[in-house]
């Protein structure tokens, strides 16, 4: 899995401040009302792949670039109300942003083993131990995301380990996503790092 | 003259094509996924595939057809069920007709003998074969295939046939 934010050199003080007083309208209301059916048709393709996994021991091809589209549509989204890009996310599971990108690669095959562990104990393993570092590192993000705030509006731009950690939250939970709808039977790492070690 | 439509052989279809086929017959349990107990929501789930794949290869196109107009008597039959108690037990607080647990049991007996139906289908489509369903089979069959619609010479195997009397 390849996710990845690309730091502009300046950002723009006028969208900053039309995202912070406007974004809620004209970005986060349009996205959100498309996505929340789309996620309906999500929630039917991740149940459908839970079986088809379970049968063949492999992801649908044609699910699997939907799931990916629709995270990285996800993504675009974020990072553009995160203040991590300027310019307006496209609408739309074919739409690009030039700085955010996610190549996920499809496994051949994946372990219907590991598939019934995630479901049944996956809750164990998985979303507590990762919940909870989560949640103390998204306290830390949204603290840098207002420190960021201030940092674009007085230089126009964003300290790059800011930047960085802010980008490698996103990163984490992409991984955790991928792992948690059975897209891929690699355990995620407690970083964000694009390497983790 | 009518060129002759080659009805694909599992050797000739593509994994992603029998994965896309597979999927359109576990379209029927899409409620379940979706968690809304709604009799109307696997069709409404399975028309969306059927969109969706359409315009696809003729063999993805076919099975979703399939899957979806072999849908509608199920679901109207499960929506009549529906209804009748809403109205009966809900809206007019009377007892339910004396038809109504025959026809629940009726309802129960369909909805078994469609979900077998589905996942032998889906497993064939898995393997890249065709079941042709009672009726819809031919009417699928006959949209994407027709009369036209020859078995590929020189395969070694010919499991897909056209329906009986095609």
């Amino acid at each position: 899995m390849e996710f990845n934010i690309v730091r502009q050199d300046s950002y723009s003080r006028g969208e900053l401040l039309l995202r912070t007083f406007f974004g809620a309208l004209y970005i986060a209301a349009p996205h959100v009302i498309v996505l929340m059916f789309i996620g309906i048709w999500a929630n039917i393709v991740h149940f459908i792949a839970w079986w088809a996994i379970l049968f063949t021991g492999r992801y649908p091809e044609s699910f699997f670039e939907f799931n990916v589209k629709l995270l990285s549509w996800n993504m675009r989204l974020n990072a553009s109300l995160n203040n991590l890009v300027d310019g307006y996310p496209a609408i739309g599971l074919s739409g690009s942003h030039p700085g955010v990108s996610l190549r996920v690669t499809q496994p051949e095959s994946l372990s219907r083993a590991k598939l019934l562990l995630r479901t049944f104990l996956g809750i164990f393993y998985v979303t507590i131990p990762h919940g909870i570092c989560l949640y103390g590192r998204l306290i830390a993000t949204g603290f840098l995301q207002m420190l960021s705030w201030w940092s674009i509006l007085f230089t126009g731009n964003i300290p790059e380990s800011w930047f960085e950690f802010n980008v490698g939250t996103l990163r984490w939970t992409v991984r955790l996503n991928l792992y948690m709808t059975n897209m891929t039977d690699v355990y995620p790492p407690f970083s964000g790092k694009r390497n983790p070690s | 003259m009518t060129q002759p439509i080659a009805l694909p052989q599992p050797s000739e279809v593509t994994k992603r094509e029998k994965e896309d086929a597979m999927a359109a017959y576990l379209m029927n349990f899409a409620a379940w996924g979706a968690g809304l107990p709604l009799p109307s929501l696997n069709l409404i789930a399975s028309a969306i595939y059927y969109l969706i794949n359409r315009k696809k290869s003729r063999f993805v196109a076919f099975h979703c057809f399939q899957a979806f107009s072999s849908q509608l008597p199920t679901t109207l039959i499960n929506m009549f069920g529906a209804g009748m108690f809403i109205d009966f037990a809900i809206i007019l607080q009377r007892p339910l007709p004396k038809l109504f647990w025959p026809y629940v049991g009726f309802a129960v007996l369909m909805n078994l003998l469609y979900v077998a139906t589905s996942i032998y289908a889906c497993v064939l489509a898995a393997k890249g074969r065709i079941y042709y369903f009672l009726v819809f089979g031919r009417w699928a069959y006959a949209k994407y295939y027709g009369p036209n619609a020859v078995p590929l010479e020189g395969a070694a195997e010919r499991p897909n046939l056209p329906p009986p009397g095609f």
